[in-house]
């Protein structure tokens, strides 16, 4: 039998001789910077209003439920939302700004909540780091206002809060966006779905079955 | 859930592709449904590729970015092994299917694990990993809904994408009502869904180890990404203690950039969505985040063989996103079990036998009518058709290498025609015999209809025209006679 170190140079040995043949240059990438082929579409060239309302748009067709706010009336909207909801208990991650809990709801702030406690709530509540008008996703870097992977997936209620200045227009404009490639990010486009049984889309398998987005002016 | 008995996706036991096709042929349940789930898929996919103006930019970047990875493949997954590692994750090194179903084995017994949780995974079907986990006293249990109706319905998968397309919402209700004990459950999809959220909720709270694919690695950060819908891959991917992820070494990125085209085409081509419901990257571990044990597996198998050839190179740029199957007009009538193997449709096509190393799956690059459609749909430009083309001819040559060839009428047949059309007496001899013979079969309209022996194999399913009265030749020669003028030259 084979030891472990022993497939490791096989294989590498059989990919350098078939690859052998190639012009002998070294590899361009493997670090920061735009990749090698270009030609494709690199910037929007929408209005911020435009921008904001084909994000809105997006969401909407995702089913997502979509309010928009000032930033100064953004407490507010939460709270009207919450309350709209019929929920009682929300998780938060512990990063989320102390002026958007302000209103009389169970909250859980996040540190390391055990997963029943977060199964067992009603929502969750979290901030973002970009989201993309085109295909109306909304990423998560799982930073200190965006919490940890799990408390966006378990309850059945996500609200989450994009600002207009976080929105791009295209997919490679949040790519340029990244200082550093992230370590976790998870890409939200609308609310869990599958279309397994005769192509028929089906919202809410595992993740939330409702998605909602509070889109906020601030620009 | 074909007429002629469960379908075999072994390559190794598989029968040729026209002797499988032919019971699929016949079930017109199933051709219904396939038809139905590709024609959805393929007019959703139309709409979003239709409103990029930049659709063949990307596709380029895509498949050059591709091919940037496999020139310089060894030395790309030598960085992710590196960056993953760095990141607080375990990297292997599998040759082949038995030693990775060994070492994930191992990691296994190791978490002293008796169930394990899995996303969806060619990969992992590939290997055939669920039934020696079970030999091992391992319980899999699938996540994505697709795969929970195979599992259940002990059926095999027909799509890469949609891998239980082939399957009804009827029938769906009666694995379903039938394995997890719901007379009661009604055959709509909103209901059958609910059923599989019901019936997993508890695994993915309590089961600690589980199994994924890999839609990307990325060999500058060490980054895993998966791209999925129903939050079942997060589920895998959060909850539990221990991840194994299965690759195979071709789904190395250079960058991470590079997934600012891979996710704008991935998405649309595989499910005709801008971008799907859920994509996750992650990497290796991150503490209080997900699991705190990570294992990634990269598979081989008879992929570095593949990289010799350019042509065949293309092979290995696959995304897996599924379009030349829904495209493909070989597929939609025959569904995916008669490719005997679980890449089914034209990638199927190319791939099944390349990794065989042509020992078994001869047939699959004869399952094509050569119309280019996938070619046109590829998302990473993969010319499916002139692969097919250079697979038959290695085919040929790998049979006219045995005795056998002299018992093969085709064979036999071109090497006569060989003879007769290298030497004009034998041919003209030939033309005059076969004139008086097939004047017999030749009806009034000018055509044959049927022909006796060996020429019934061409007449059972098309018309022959039945050979002029005169030849090109004598035709000329006639032509020249009347037409000559005097002093014409």
């Amino acid at each position: 039998m084979s030891t472990a170190a022993d497939s490791r140079k096989q294989i590498l040995e059989r990919i350098r001789a078939a690859t052998a043949g190639d012009p002998a240059h070294s590899p361009k990438g493997g670090e920061k910077g735009a990749p090698t082929a270009s030609g494709y579409i690199r910037r929007g060239v929408m209005s911020a209003p435009a921008r904001l309302e084909l994000m809105a748009e997006r969401l909407r067709e995702y089913d997502a439920v979509v309010v928009e706010c000032p930033p100064e009336a953004l407490a507010g909207t939460i709270h009207e939302h919450l309350k709209a909801s019929g929920r009682r208990t929300f998780v938060v991650p512990a990063g989320l700004p102390a002026e958007w809990l302000a209103s009389e709801v169970v909250w859980r702030i996040d540190g390391d909540l055990p997963v029943d406690d977060i199964e067992t709530a009603d929502g969750v509540i979290t901030a973002c780091f970009c989201a993309v008008a085109e295909s109306g996703a909304i990423v998560l870097h799982h930073g200190p206002a965006e919490g940890r992977r799990v408390i966006s997936l378990l309850p059945d209620w996500h609200l989450c809060v994009v600002y207009g200045s976080q929105v791009v227009e295209t997919l490679p404009e949040y790519f340029d966006r990244c200082e550093n490639p992230p370590r976790l990010v998870t890409w939200i486009a609308g609310p869990s779905a599958t279309a397994d049984i005769e192509m028929t889309r089906i919202k809410g398998v595992h993740g939330p079955r409702f998605l909602n987005v509070i889109l906020v002016r601030d620009q | 859930m074909s007429a002629g008995g469960p379908p075999i996706l072994d390559p190794a036991l598989a029968p040729p592709f026209p002797v499988a096709a032919l019971p699929l042929l016949r079930n017109s349940q199933l051709r219904d449904n396939v038809a139905h789930a590709t024609d959805v898929i393929q007019a959703k996919r139309a709409r979003v590729v239709a409103e990029k103006p930049d659709w063949q930019a990307l596709r380029a970047a895509a498949s050059s970015m591709k091919d940037e990875a496999l020139e310089h493949l060894a030395a790309y997954l030598e960085q992710f092994e590196d960056r993953c590692k760095a990141a607080g994750g375990h990297v292997h090194w599998a040759a082949d299917a038995a030693e990775a179903r060994r070492i994930i084995l191992g990691i296994l017994r190791q978490e002293k694990a008796d169930e394990v949780i899995k996303i969806k995974t060619m990969t992992s079907a590939e290997i055939q990993l669920n039934p020696f986990l079970e030999a091992a006293g391992i319980r899999p249990y699938e996540t994505d809904l697709a795969e929970i109706i195979l599992q259940l319905g002990n059926g095999e998968p027909s799509h890469i994408v949609a891998p239980a397309l082939h399957v009804n919402r009827g029938q769906v209700r009666e694995i379903f009502s039938r394995t997890m004990g719901l007379p009661g459950l009604s055959d709509q999809p909103e209901a059958l869904t609910a059923a599989a959220r019901q019936y997993l909720r508890k695994k993915f709270l309590t089961v600690p180890t589980a199994i994924s694919g890999a839609n990307f690695l990325i060999a500058e950060t060490g980054a895993v990404v998966i791209v999925e819908s129903e939050g079942n891959g997060r589920m895998c991917l959060t909850l539990p203690r221990t991840l194994i992820t299965l690759a195979g070494i071709e789904k190395v990125l250079p960058r991470f950039q590079d997934l600012e085209v891979m996710l704008q085409v991935l998405a649309r081509s595989a499910t005709g969505e801008r971008m799907s419901p859920y994509t996750s990257l992650w990497t290796g571990v991150t503490p209080g985040d997900g699991p705190q044990n990570f294992h990634v597996v990269l598979l081989d198998n008879q992929r570095s063989p593949i990289l010799a050839r350019s042509t065949d190179r293309q092979t290995l740029r696959c995304i897996r996103c599924g379009a030349c199957m829904n495209t493909c007009p070989v597929y939609r009538q025959t569904g995916g079990h008669a490719y005997g193997s679980v890449y089914p449709g034209p990638i199927g096509a190319i791939l099944t036998p390349q990794l065989e190393r042509l020992r078994h799956a001869q047939s699959l690059p004869y399952a094509s009518s050569l119309c280019g459609a996938c070619y046109d749909v590829c998302p990473v430009k993969i010319n499916i058709p002139e692969i097919l083309i250079d697979l038959r001819a290695r085919v040929t040559d790998q049979e006219r290498k045995t005795f056998a060839k002299f018992f093969d009428p085709m064979y036999l047949g071109l090497r006569i025609a060989n003879l007769i059309f290298s030497r004009a007496c034998l041919f003209h001899l030939a033309q005059w015999k076969a004139r008086i013979i097939l004047q017999f079969f030749t009806r009034k309209d000018g055509w044959i209809h049927s022909l006796p022996g060996m020429g019934a194999k061409w007449t059972e399913t098309r018309d022959l025209r039945g050979l002029p009265r005169q030849t090109f030749h004598q035709w000329w020669n006639d032509r020249e006679q009347t037409t000559r003028e005097p002093g014409a030259r």
